[in-house]
């Protein structure tokens, strides 16, 4: 019973504070894909942009009957930066990226 | 598998319909493709705007909408975070202000509640512009944000508590029509018989028209978007600018520097976590939902022109969402003569949001051929309200490779 709501209240991504059980419920209300649960968990859209927490989000899709091909994209910038240096920086071209 | 509606798209849109016509005793199966939320509704601002609004049957929409989420909010088991914030509009130049003094007063006349602020009282407002060269603002204390995930969840969880069904990660194989009526949707799920099939697949709402044999004169608009670390509450308001304005009512207005072409223009939110969103674009690149360096060094010098006070804060992502867009930039809620039982609803552009709870109500009215209680005329909103020729020229000038 304890070690049951210890898991409930587990913390799986620190920048979000979103829980175990948070993402164990998406995919019961059917979602098999990351980019579903951080739409539906906001998990993965923190300061760390889920380098913390998608492996173990990964895991329990994976661990889960019908689970889907995980296919999601980081987006820049990959580290943080000031918005006076982004606005100070070079244009680039139509497509630089 | 048997409903009265099946709807197709798993959006803002598409659980705003399936959540009033399931409330209202329909039985209400929902498809998507991917999960709930796999296209614009999670790659969006944060407004329900009234002060974009054009005077007409625009404004007339969202000011009936916006009247809808307190209650909702009450009625939801999902907090959407509906807060009323008021919009500030920031003029950098004289010319533009002759302009927004008369896009504000057609809004008073309409009944909208704008006032127009001189920079000494745009700085009180909104000390987070001190050092900005300004010539005013337009101020609107009505407008409000909202949480669009959790909008669309909503609608989502409570169309569910209204018995209707979702098949998520389907695809659909064909509709049925028999003597020019819809009458089932074959997915790979199986088949579903239906009295009608509602339309809101948004960008991709053409592509599903197509399976039907319909031009639906819809092309994706894309809009980029920063996202900032957490900080303590830096904006009162929702802030935009003149340039906004102009790049959504009226690009044609615009120049040909590298800002107007990509439709640079202010957005800013601030969400309950303390994350600012600060935008954007309107560019026509097709189904690319890329971001691009130029468009984020372009978003971070307007923005912080505007608002010095973002300066020294760290962004730490962005992304980029395609806004459905019509030829008139209103969207297309409608029936079709020549295919009975087919209800479109898509394209709302940047409105989706803010408009969704009255496309909702609207479309579950049509279905059960109730009058509507929003008093809308969806003449106006009609896909034959664009001829042939309208739709070939919209398709050959948005033309992408
Ligand atoms: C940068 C940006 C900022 C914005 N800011 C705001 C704002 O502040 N306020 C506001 O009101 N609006 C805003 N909008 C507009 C708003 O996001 C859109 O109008 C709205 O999300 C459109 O919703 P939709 O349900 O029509 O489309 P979508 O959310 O795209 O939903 C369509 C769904 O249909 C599914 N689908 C497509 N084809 C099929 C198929 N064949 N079978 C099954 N499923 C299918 C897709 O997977 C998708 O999930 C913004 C948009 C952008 C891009
Ligand atoms: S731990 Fe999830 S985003 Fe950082």
């Amino acid at each position: 019973m304890k070690e049951d709501h210890l898991q409930e209240e587990m913390i799986i991504c620190r920048c979000q504070e979103v829980t175990e059980a948070e993402v164990r419920q998406a995919i019961d209300q059917g979602c098999r894909s990351l980019k579903g649960i951080k739409n539906r968990t906001e998990a993965m859209m923190g300061l760390c942009q889920g380098r913390t927490c998608r492996r173990l989000i990964e895991r329990m899709l994976s661990e889960s009957p019908q689970q889907m091909p995980v296919t999601q994209s980081y987006r820049p910038p990959v580290r943080t930066l000031t918005l006076n240096t982004l606005a100070e920086a070079e244009e680039g071209g139509e497509n630089a990226c | 598998m048997h409903a009265d509606v099946v709807i197709v798209g798993g959006g803002v849109i598409g659980n705003a319909v399936a959540f009033y016509c399931a409330r209202a005793g329909m039985s209400v199966i929902l498809i998507e493709q991917q999960d709930i939320l796999n296209g614009t509704s999670s790659a969006c601002d944060t407004a329900i705007h009234l002060q974009s609004k054009n005077p007409g049957i625009h404004l007339a929409m969202a000011l009936n909408s916006i009247k809808k989420y307190p209650a909702l909010q009450k009625e939801f088991d999902v907090d959407i975070h509906f807060t009323i914030t008021g919009t500030m509009l920031a003029i950098q130049r004289e010319e533009q202000w002759e302009v927004m003094k008369s896009f504000a007063d057609r809004q008073k006349a309409a009944g909208l509640n704008v006032s127009l602020l001189d920079p000494a009282q745009t700085l009180a407002k909104q000390p987070a512009m001190k050092g900005a060269e300004l010539v005013g603002s337009t101020y609107c204390d009505q407008d409000a944000t909202i949480h669009p995930q959790n909008l669309t969840k909503a609608y989502c969880f409570g169309a569910m508590k209204h018995g209707a069904k979702y098949l998520l990660y389907t695809k659909i194989r064909s509709f049925r029509i028999e003597d020019n009526c819809i009458t089932g949707v074959d997915t790979d799920q199986g088949m579903i018989s239906c009295r009608w099939v509602v339309n809101a697949g948004g960008v991709f709402a053409p592509f599903i028209g197509k399976m039907m044999g319909l031009d639906i004169p819809i092309v994706p608009r894309r809009g980029q978007i920063l996202v900032t670390e957490p900080v303590p509450k830096l904006t009162n308001t929702i802030v935009n600018c003149a340039k906004y304005i102009a790049a959504k009512f009226r690009p044609d207005l615009l120049g040909n520097s590298v800002e107007d072409r990509l439709g640079i223009g202010l957005s800013l939110t601030q969400t309950e976590r303390g994350n600012l969103l600060l935008g954007g674009t309107r560019e026509f690149v097709g189904y690319n939902t890329r971001t691009t360096r130029q468009a984020m060094v372009l978003i971070a010098k307007h923005g912080t022109a505007i608002i010095p006070a973002l300066k020294q804060i760290n962004i730490i992502r962005s992304f980029a969402g395609l806004r459905p867009y019509t030829p008139d930039s209103l969207p297309i809620i409608s029936t079709v003569p020549e295919l009975k039982g087919l209800v479109i609803a898509a394209g709302h552009e940047g409105d989706g949001l803010a408009l969704s709870a009255v496309t909702g109500e609207i479309v579950s009215e049509m279905i059960a051929g109730k009058p509507l209680s929003s008093g809308i005329d969806l003449s106006q909103l009609s896909l034959a309200r664009f001829s042939r020729e309208d739709i070939d020229r919209f398709y050959h000038k948005y033309a992408i490779a």
